[in-house]
């Protein structure tokens, strides 16, 4: 277990830096999408092309990676929403039974399914490297290469989420609080 | 036999939804083991799975969805930079001398903030922080007070740009600027409504809600000054933003964008545009915007497989099937969301249960926009409904531990009643044979 919780540590600090990183992709991708609606305005009334393809791109591009990369940091921290009516009047133990049992049986699954699925489209697409359609566009292939990675980041946190829910139901007693949101182990003195 | 697939589907993820695990995964994990069992007993071709990156691609590119995480950040902004707070202190300041002035001013701020925000907890969180305890204190009843606040807070689900109504166009195939358009009368009926009840209300029961004393009150240039400081640059930034849609200028993506920029400059101008702002709006955006789409791309890998199981086929027979036609459909689709609005989020309705709706909709002749506003009212309702309205929960997170949860359920109960009879005026719209609804644009 203790080379396991350093596995999980390590894959709990890169999913937050990524996690940090993403939100300014969120500023960047307000500015751009500002600018595009800007730039189509201006092109419209005064002839000069300011509007390219390649911005119209960059957009959702960034929107693109704030989920891809982002699920993984997103699974870490709680962000996905949960119908939790019933799930938080439930103990503890009672809670990581759930997750550890979702996470074996949705999540992981259905993770390896999305990365069997794309990797045929992901690999055609950089053998042609596939550019987008429209005039002046982007090139696609590194994008559509994000989706393998994202849920590869996904399979890592969701591993490392297994071995923190194994923890807490080893933890023993119902309530015992010793850990808490599975976010800081490394630090215990197992190592 | 092959009948059965669709329902022990739709059931099963139900179920497992449930159980507390994130949606988004116990919905993809669903879509795989019901494409599992489905191709052991031949009723399923795994072949199908392969068209999930192409959805997944179309989803990244997906230009009306973009709007969401705009809008996000631009409310957001107006939140965190106090633009909020100062604007319910100038109105409470302007109205306060009226008797039920302050619930007045929660109702026209509820309206104006759903404007910029759209989000159910961050509009309900600022007005129970600021006018509750100022509510309290001059002589509200509580548990008016708690009820004007937390039916004020879900106008912003109805009220354009409202993220409810950017998803819902996305999902049903109709355009964001025509929903925005026809929202905004029943938005306007809403508000109307709920703040001739208060009037009412305050005219015929004068210790539920009393004016303000002189000595709380500001005059003059000083009142003169905060309302222009406060109050007319987000209404500005707002019409602005819904100006440029509903005139054809703007996409409401481009809007969003726009939106979001011009509420970085009114916080700029206003001295509050600090780091902890921006990072606060680029946090929230990034954390809804992971959870959004991932539902989706959750909920995509659902309808693909319930789709190969003819599940959809199930649905589309028992809907059109139902007794009554158009008005049976209407009746049995809004009770249904109602119901399912008590547990579950709005995103996943959207997702789930509305494209499910579209078709059997359209051979009923059912107007897509005006099912989508009805929807849409529907949904606001039932955030509005106890015991687990998000609404009300929210509230509860701020409201002094001596009220007790039952003075909020007291509350909204006036304003449920005039939420069922509005949106019963508008499914009596959504009808086919009934004359189109009127709208303002």
């Amino acid at each position: 277990m203790p080379f396991l919780r350093r596995l999980s540590t390590l894959v709990d600090a890169l999913n937050d830096r990524i996690g940090a990183a993403i939100r300014w992709l969120a500023l960047i991708m307000v500015l751009v999408g500002a600018f595009n609606a800007v730039a189509r305005y201006l092109t419209r009334y005064t002839g000069v092309a300011l509007s390219s393809n390649a911005y119209l791109d960059l957009q959702w591009y960034f929107f693109s990676l704030i989920f891809l990369l982002g699920a993984a940091y997103g699974l870490r921290h709680d962000v996905h929403v949960r119908v939790d009516v019933l799930y938080e009047r439930l103990s503890k133990r009672a809670r990581a039974w759930i997750d550890l049992a979702g996470t074996v049986l949705f999540l992981l699954p259905f993770s390896l399914l999305m990365l069997w699925v794309s990797w045929p489209a992901v690999r055609n697409s950089w053998s042609v490297r596939e550019v987008s359609p429209d005039p002046g566009g982007l090139p696609r292939y590194p994008i559509k290469a994000v989706i393998l990675v994202g849920f590869v980041l996904l399979v890592l946190q969701a591993l490392s989420q297994v071995v923190k829910q194994i923890d807490i139901l080893r933890a023993g007693a119902p309530g015992d609080d010793a850990v808490t949101d599975g976010g800081d182990h490394g630090h215990g003195g197992h190592l | 036999m092959s009948g059965l697939w669709g329902p022990a589907m739709f059931f099963g993820a139900l179920l497992l939804i449930f159980s507390g695990y994130p949606v988004a995964f116990a919905l993809g994990g669903t879509a795989l083991l019901f494409a599992c069992i489905g191709a052991v007993a031949g009723h399923f071709d795994l072949v199908l799975l392969y068209a999930l990156p192409e959805r997944t691609f179309g989803t990244m590119s997906n230009y009306t969805l973009l709007a969401v995480p705009f809008f996000i950040f631009m409310g957001t902004v107006l939140e965190k930079s106090r633009l909020a707070e100062q604007l319910l202190e100038t109105i409470g300041a302007l109205f306060g001398r009226f008797r039920g002035g302050l619930a007045l001013g929660v109702i026209f701020v509820g309206a104006l903030l759903a404007a910029a925000t759209g989000v159910v907890g961050a509009s309900v969180t600022a007005m129970g922080l600021i006018s509750l305890p100022v509510m309290l204190r001059n002589g509200y009843k509580a548990d008016f007070s708690l009820g004007v606040i937390s039916a004020s807070g879900t106008l912003g689900q109805i009220i354009p740009p409202s993220i409810v109504l950017i998803v819902l166009g996305d999902q049903m195939g109709v355009s964001v600027g025509d929903l925005f358009g026809a929202a905004l009368l029943p938005g306007l009926v809403l508000t109307g409504s709920y703040a001739l009840y208060v009037v009412g209300l305050s005219f015929v029961r004068k210790e539920v809600a009393p004016a303000l004393p002189e000595e709380a009150r500001s005059h003059g240039l000083d009142l003169l000054r905060r309302v222009v400081v406060s109050l007319l640059p987000p209404l500005f930034l707002i019409v602005v933003v819904l100006g440029s849609i509903f005139a054809g200028v703007a996409t409401p993506t481009e809007a969003g964008a726009l939106g979001a920029v011009g509420a970085m400059i009114l916080a700029a101008l206003n001295r509050q545009l600090s780091m902890k702002t921006l990072q606060a709006a680029m946090e929230e955006t990034s954390r809804l915007t992971i959870m959004v789409i991932f539902l989706l791309i959750g909920s995509t890998a659902f309808a693909l497989v319930f789709r190969g199981l003819d599940g959809d086929i199930w649905i589309a027979d028992a809907l059109t099937g139902v007794p009554g036609g158009a008005l049976g459909f209407l009746l049995v689709v809004n009770t249904v969301v109602f119901i399912l609005g008590f547990f579950i989020d709005f995103f996943e309705i959207a997702f789930i249960i509305v494209p499910l709706i579209v078709v059997p909709a359209q051979i009923l002749g059912i107007d897509l926009t005006v099912l989508g506003i009805v929807l849409a009212m529907n949904l606001q309702t039932s955030f509005l409904t106890p015991p687990f309205g998000f609404s009300l929960f929210y509230l509860r997170g701020v409201t002094p531990e001596r009220i007790p949860t039952t003075a909020i359920y007291r509350g909204v109960i006036p304003f449920i009643a005039i939420q069922l009879v509005v949106l019963g005026a508008f499914i009596y719209f959504a009808h086919p044979s009934t004359p189109a609804m009127p709208s303002l644009f």
